[in-house]
């Protein structure tokens, strides 16, 4: 007995060896060779890196109203393979949300996804109503969504912001980086049941910082007010209107018409989301003229008294120009030139400064090239370099025809003039919180000596000239009418539309304003005397009114 | 007076006597059993005290507390097991065999307690007859076997020895108690091993026992007869195939071996031990202890653990061997298997090599049956190697 109990001992023992060495084996292979990769599996089951976003900043116009600003609003997700009863789901949706329920249940029901939106940034009062009712397999998480208070009001200005929290277009996306802020990143860690019960911050989120714009929300949605009107009333296609400050180059509206609701962007069409009057470009026709008077004058070439002889038409190379309206052999002033709106004056004047002299003009004036305002998509125009040009260059340009710019590039030129000659950068913000305004990069175009007396011929050509319809009680107006045909898509010009638009500077002694007024293809009359200059006409009455601008003329004009 | 001086000598010598044969005692007691036993409770309570210091909140104690509690009880059990002469146990092994039966049967009578029924809620104590069973279930099979010990190579022998076996196992398992009934299992084996039952009969055994394992666990299943509870059969399973669904079925062992392989060498230590605090191992301070042991110990806490169980099973062993009589070895061997195969089987459980079964680790999960009854069987061995024929 005792002998066989002995044997089989040793063979417990050898077992007992076995079992041993099987669990130490074990032991250092799961905390030794394995140890990396299950301990930061253990780790990510605990601990979860999230990222708290950033409010972003609020736009500002300069009197304080927000135009932009983020509210909070609760986004509402499912997971469907957590939903019970998909039918009733979709209908408390229905009922709470005031979704589609027949739209929502497909994907309520598709349990094939762990994760759908139900509703981004909905209504928190309509979502806290479905958080109520306590549905399985629902979500909700805080989300900031942007609004757009003023609605239709500077919208293609403003632009706006994707779903996600990023500036899509317009001062939402040039401005993106400051309205951000950086969201901030902290570590929870939770317990099996998914509850946080620590919360490790590694970086605190940096709030957006605001932006405060140099618009006006009133003269921007006057502006506005008034070119409907006009689209309306001459069923044109568009119009756009820029107000600016000459003395600053700050703008204080920037209007195209029709526009959008900005908080229903997504549904606007894309045509209307532009702001043409920074991105578009149209041939400015007559209101260019002032470029060539202005380099004919500072070359000392002409005085404004200097008299021209000249005839109904005039041969360039290939081409017979002829003044707009049918006349005899006139006897003009430069400053009857600008007036009347001679074709053949200006092309007389160019010709005298040639085609070198007056390229230089040009790009002084800044056609060409980026005038740096403060929005992004800035077209440079199209300006043809002197060693490009053909024989009838020289008949076309200086009456702002072969020459693409931007309404915002005419209006700084313009600006330029009115604030004795020095050209301001045009923009429209006028600083972002915490930050130092903006440089206005100002550079002399012409002298003051003729910046005045560009200014008394402007001012002619509302007193007598082609823009007389610009006039108003108690204030001077100076100003240029211009009435372009639009080139069509084969090089030649389209006939039957025009760009009838206006440029004026008030009150004109001392002045407060730029408004330029341009009207896209307007229908029953195409002359900016006739369609622009009333609508130019309303914005500077409003504007003056307004700002409480004092009148600078006795009365009449 | 000369009767009162004689009375007196007499009763000093009966004095001496008394105090020579308690000082044998004394001296023939497996001492390094002892210490290491002691050593391995001691250890366990530290374990304890770390691993469910942040269990109860505003009572970091409340475990040990009452584990300690069950640790004095246990071992006045042990003093008392290794006072008894084993013989008593080899006389009476059908009254404990029927009062083992007895108290499993009723077990199964009063209300479950978490959804089974292995408890008798004592007030006090909620006391778990299978645990002590499996010390008594022990006592009972190796009396009958020592009164058949000629007979041993008879087939009927070996058949009742089954037959009476299958009773309490079959109790237990409709506790239901699956683990338990596999430490029953393994002492049968295990008293019929040392008995000295014939290989051919082992053999057979064997082979009964792992067509019993395919039948349940496949055949019958299959075909449309479930033997054990749906949850049982995953368990079972699922560590052969530990990755198929790591939230659901094989959730447990798959945070166990997170928590081993986090606690690395030198362990997380009692704060950082988060698979364990943050209560992300499920029963961290009773089946799934070593577990969490190993987290915040380490590779060093986890193997000094096992090299005290080590220590106590070859001590253990010895004991078999110097065993005065066939019912004491027996005994001796039952035990000291039936401790052996519930250390492999938790540990490897936590581990991912054996499947769960809800097997405590022996001196050290939280729980007052496992632990009394776990000390009363060292204090059984230790009576048996008192009362040894001879030394070595």
């Amino acid at each position: 007995m005792n002998r066989l109990v002995n044997r089989r001992i040793r063979l417990f023992l050898a077992a007992l060896g076995l079992a041993f060495v099987g669990l130490l084996l074990r032991a250092t292979w799961l905390q030794a060779v394995r140890a990396e990769s299950l301990s930061s599996l253990g780790q990510t089951q605990q601990r979860q890196s999230v990222t708290i976003p950033a409010g972003r900043g609020t736009l500002f116009d300069r009197s304080g109203l927000e135009l932009a600003l983020g509210e909070q609003a609760t986004t509402v997700y499912a997971n469907p393979m957590q939903i019970t009863n998909p039918r009733r789901a979709a209908l408390a949706v229905e009922r709470t949300l005031g979704l589609n329920a027949d739209r929502i249940f497909p994907t309520l029901v598709d349990r094939t996804h762990g994760f759908v939106y139900v509703a981004r940034q909905a209504d928190p009062a309509q979502a806290a109503a479905l958080q109520r009712l306590k549905l399985p397999g629902f979500g909700f998480y805080p989300e900031e969504r942007r609004n757009y208070p003023q609605r239709s009001v500077a919208s293609q200005v403003l632009g706006f912001v994707g779903t996600d929290g990023n500036g899509l277009s317009g001062l939402e996306l040039q401005f993106d980086h400051s309205l951000a802020g950086r969201a901030g990143k902290e570590t929870i860690v939770k317990d099996p049941s998914g509850r946080v019960i620590d919360v490790q911050g590694e970086r605190p989120e940096v709030p957006g910082r605001d932006v405060y714009l140099t618009l006006d929300h009133s003269i921007q949605a006057n502006a506005e007010q008034v070119l409907r009107e006009t689209v309306h009333k001459w069923a044109a296609k568009s119009a756009s209107a820029i107000v600016l400050d000459p003395r600053t180059g700050a703008i204080l509206a920037m209007a195209v018409q029709p526009g959008f609701d900005a908080n229903r962007f997504p549904s606007a069409p894309s045509d209307l989301q532009r702001n043409r009057t920074v991105t578009d470009t149209y041939e400015p026709g007559s209101t260019f003229k002032l470029i060539t008077v202005a380099g004919a004058l500072s070359e000392r070439i002409v005085t404004p008294t200097t008299r021209f002889t000249l005839p109904y038409s005039l041969q360039v190379a290939d081409r017979v120009i002829h003044d707009a309206e049918k006349r005899g052999i006139v006897h003009y002033s430069v400053a009857q030139i600008l007036a009347h709106s001679s074709n053949i004056g200006a092309i007389t004047l160019a010709q005298m400064l040639g085609r070198t002299r007056l390229s230089a003009w040009i790009t002084k004036f800044g056609f060409g090239r980026t005038t740096g305002v403060d929005f992004p998509g800035e077209s440079p125009g199209i300006v043809l370099p002197p060693d490009k040009w053909s024989g009838s260059t020289i008949g076309n340009v200086p009456i702002g025809q072969g020459i693409a710019v931007t309404p915002v590039q005419m209006a700084a030129a313009y600006a330029a003039i009115a604030n004795r000659g020095v050209w301001s950068r045009p923009h429209l913000v006028d600083h972002v919180a915490g930050g130092a305004r903006p440089s206005l990069n100002r550079r002399r175009l012409v002298s003051p000596k003729i910046a005045k007396q560009l200014m008394s011929m402007l001012k002619d050509v509302v007193a007598e000239g082609t823009g007389q319809y610009a006039a108003m009680p108690g204030y001077q107006v100076a100003g240029k009418t211009g009435t372009a045909q639009k080139p069509d898509s084969r090089g030649g010009y389209a006939t039957g539309r025009y760009v009838a638009s206006f440029v004026g500077i008030v009150p004109a002694s001392r002045p407060r304003f730029v408004i330029l007024v341009a009207v896209d293809e307007p229908r029953g009359a195409i002359w900016g005397g006739t369609v622009a200059a009333p609508a130019f006409q309303q914005i500077a009455r409003f504007d003056l009114q307004y700002l409480e601008v004092p009148p600078d003329a006795a009365s009449g004009h | 007076m000369v009767d009162y001086v004689s009375n007196s000598r007499a009763a000093a010598r009966a004095r001496r006597r008394e105090a020579a044969e308690v000082a044998s005692f004394v001296r023939r007691l497996d001492w390094i059993l002892l210490g290491s036993v002691a050593a391995l409770v001691g250890y366990g309570l530290w374990a304890i005290a770390g691993i469910t210091h942040h269990d109860v909140p505003g009572n970091q104690g409340y475990y040990l507390t009452r584990q300690s509690v069950y640790v004095v009880i246990g071992v006045l059990g042990l003093l008392i097991a290794t006072l008894i002469d084993p013989d008593l146990y080899r006389t009476r092994w059908r009254v404990i065999f029927g009062g083992t039966s007895f108290l499993i049967a009723i077990v199964l009578l009063a209300g479950p307690i978490r959804g089974s029924k292995r408890w008798l809620d004592l007030g006090f104590f909620r006391f778990q007859p299978s645990e002590f069973g499996k010390v008594l279930f022990v006592l009972a099979l190796a009396g009958f076997l020592a009164e058949r010990s000629r007979r041993l190579h008879e087939v009927r022998t070996t058949l009742t020895a089954i037959g009476l076996a299958s009773i309490p196992i079959f109790l237990v398992f409709l506790q239901p108690d699956f683990g338990s009934a596999l430490v029953y299992c393994a002492a049968v084996g295990a008293v019929l091993f040392v008995a000295g039952t014939p290989w051919t009969h082992i053999a057979a055994l064997a082979a009964g026992a792992v067509a019993l394992t395919v039948l349940v666990l496949g055949a019958l299943p299959a075909a449309g007869v479930p033997i054990l509870k749906d949850y049982q059969q995953k368990r079972l399973t699922s560590f052969l195939n530990p990755d198929q669904d790591p939230g659901g079925t094989t959730y447990n062992i798959t945070q166990s071996k997170n928590a081993i392989g986090a606690g690395q060498l030198r362990g997380r230590g009692v704060d950082n031990a988060t698979q364990t605090t943050l209560n992300f191992l499920p029963e961290h301070h009773t089946d799934f202890v070593f577990a969490s042991l190993a987290e915040e110990r380490g590779f060093v806490g986890a193997s000094l653990l096992l090299m005290l169980y080590l220590l106590v099973v070859w001590r253990g062993l010895r004991i078999v061997t110097l065993a005065r009589d066939p019912f004491s070895a027996i005994v001796a061997g039952g035990l000291v298997f039936a401790l052996l195969f519930q250390i492999f089987v938790n540990v490897g459980m936590t581990m991912g090599i054996a499947p769960i079964t809800g097997i405590p680790l022996p001196f050290v999960s939280v729980g007052g049956s496992s632990m009394i009854a776990n000390l009363i069987a060292i204090g059984i061995l230790l009576s048996i190697h008192v009362r040894a024929r001879a030394r070595r």
